[in-house]
């Protein structure tokens, strides 16, 4: 099965470790055992996988620290990205 | 412990490498500076677009980046190349580069008549700098005695899984061992300088932490407000966000684990020469080469470099040792790449059982083992920073 790394306890993001086709399964170990995901779109190698549902706003957070809040609500096994990642931080627009 | 094999020098750390550099003090020179590097082998050329023309704090920054560039270890003696009506005096550099006590010759263009006559004075003392170059040996030094240059760039997903953590665990070695290391790129602090400041030494160290970034966000906003400028504000490239990188926070994130996890000693200002033992953060902005060059400025014998994306980059008479954690990138790259830190993610293999490998690396090239961008003579990475408004 596909793996995904969760960098931090805190982390409700994943990273994948290989790239995913829409509907594959991905596996995420933790300290309290694993969590089997399903990748709700395709997503690219190096990405980030929701591990959790998250209401518009929500912090993001990945290294167990916040990059970012939900630009609407996400469901486990989302791509997270530009699409639904927005970050005051760094840049004026 | 470990050691490395280095060439003393008459004060400060030992260098890596024994070159003889010829520097232009202004632009108007670097033709000058460039016929004299084809003619004589063992000399590398340090040319730059700055020198004149500058007020203020910009000008200050070119002449602390040369002043400390042509003090580096790494050169056994300069050649400083000037024209003679430039605002960067070429004595100035000279005397500051001769301060160190190492061998130094100046050519100044308008003094010796033109080019061509001032080309032929450089090429006679650069010959003889290299002949006195050749003589010096290799002596054994603690690895107390390496300063390394820590930096990113063409960052993706693994640079923060892979590439940055095998690097922090041989950043925390050195510093164990008594060495010295810095990271940089304040850009790319962004969103991190909370976790740093909490691992400052004494609270006026993270209070400087905090500023430098703060100082840095508010230059960049000053530079990117204006409504027709909205879309070249990111601070993250396209090949970053292709790559997995969503936030230039998450970049911050990932970025600062080269920097390991140890204590950090201090803030240096660009150009500034490096202390004592420890790990110290440079105020300077995320470009490669103005980054590299001012690693370089400060004293880093060696640089080591994470990119997942893969980039090619050397800089003169420093070895710039590249690492990735994308073994895709580093079986595409290996002409460029060094060394492949996937491992981690293809293999599981932990993190100080890689780092181990990389350290071994860091010493072979420390000791003369040439970097893949030395063979190819890569040296896009002399770079000086501009001051950005203030």
């Amino acid at each position: 099965m596909h793996k995904a790394l969760r960098i931090d306890p805190r982390d409700n993001v994943a990273v994948v470790l290989t790239e995913l086709k829409k509907g594959e399964e991905v596996l995420i170990n933790t300290e309290t055992g694993s969590i089997q995901l399903t990748a709700l779109s395709d997503i690219p190698f190096g990405h980030k996988i929701a591990m959790s549902s998250l209401a518009s706003h929500d912090p993001i957070i990945k290294y167990g620290e916040e990059i970012g809040k939900a630009k609407s609500t996400v469901e486990p096994g989302e791509w997270i990205h530009l699409q639904n990642l927005y970050c005051e931080r760094g840049r004026e627009d | 412990m470990h050691s490395f094999y280095g060439y003393r020098r008459p004060q400060g750390l030992p260098g890596v490498r024994n070159w003889v550099a010829v520097i232009s003090s202004v632009f108007c020179a670097n033709n000058v500076v460039r016929r004299i590097v084809q003619q004589v082998a063992g000399t590398v050329e340090l040319t730059h677009p700055v020198g004149c023309s500058q007020v203020g704090l910009d000008l200050e920054l070119t002449a602390k980046a040369l002043k400390g560039v042509g003090r580096h270890p790494n050169f056994y003696g300069v050649v400083v190349v000037g024209l003679g009506c430039e605002r960067f005096r070429a004595e100035e550099l000279a005397d500051s580069i001769a301060a160190t006590g190492k061998p130094v010759e100046m050519v100044v263009i308008q003094e010796e008549g033109d080019t061509q006559k001032a080309i032929e004075k450089g090429v006679r003392f650069a010959q003889s700098l290299v002949e006195q170059a050749a003589k010096q040996k290799q002596e054994e030094f603690p690895l107390s005695e390496l300063f390394l240059g820590l930096k990113c760039g063409g960052t993706d997903a693994t640079s923060g899984i892979a590439a940055n953590p095998v690097l922090g665990w041989v950043t925390d070695q050195v510093i164990a061992e008594g060495g010295r290391a810095m990271f940089t790129e304040v850009t790319e602090l962004i969103g991190a300088e909370h976790v740093l400041a909490r691992r400052a030494v004494t609270p006026e160290v993270g209070q400087k932490i905090l500023d430098m970034v703060r100082n840095m966000e508010n230059k960049l906003k000053l530079g990117t407000g204006h409504s027709e400028l909205q879309n070249r504000s990111a601070l993250i490239s396209p090949g970053n966000e292709d790559g997995g990188v969503t936030s230039v926070v998450e970049k911050a994130l990932g970025g600062i684990h080269k920097g390991g996890t140890g204590p950090i000693t201090g803030v240096l200002s660009y150009g500034e020469p490096v202390g004592g033992p420890g790990l110290y953060i440079l105020d300077c902005p995320g470009h490669d080469g103005e980054a590299v060059t001012g690693l370089s400025a400060s004293g880093c014998q060696v640089v080591v470099f994470t990119t997942g994306r893969g980039t090619p980059t050397g800089f003169p008479g420093v070895p710039v040792v590249k690492i990735t954690g994308n073994t895709s990138t580093y079986e595409r790259m290996k002409f460029n790449l060094d060394f492949n830190a996937g491992e981690v993610i293809d293999k599981g293999f932990t993190i100080p059982n890689v780092g181990a490998g990389l350290l071994q690396k860091v010493i072979d090239t420390a000791t003369g083992e040439p970097t893949k961008a030395e063979i190819a003579m890569g040296d896009e990475l002399f770079c000086i920073t501009r001051s950005y408004g203030g």
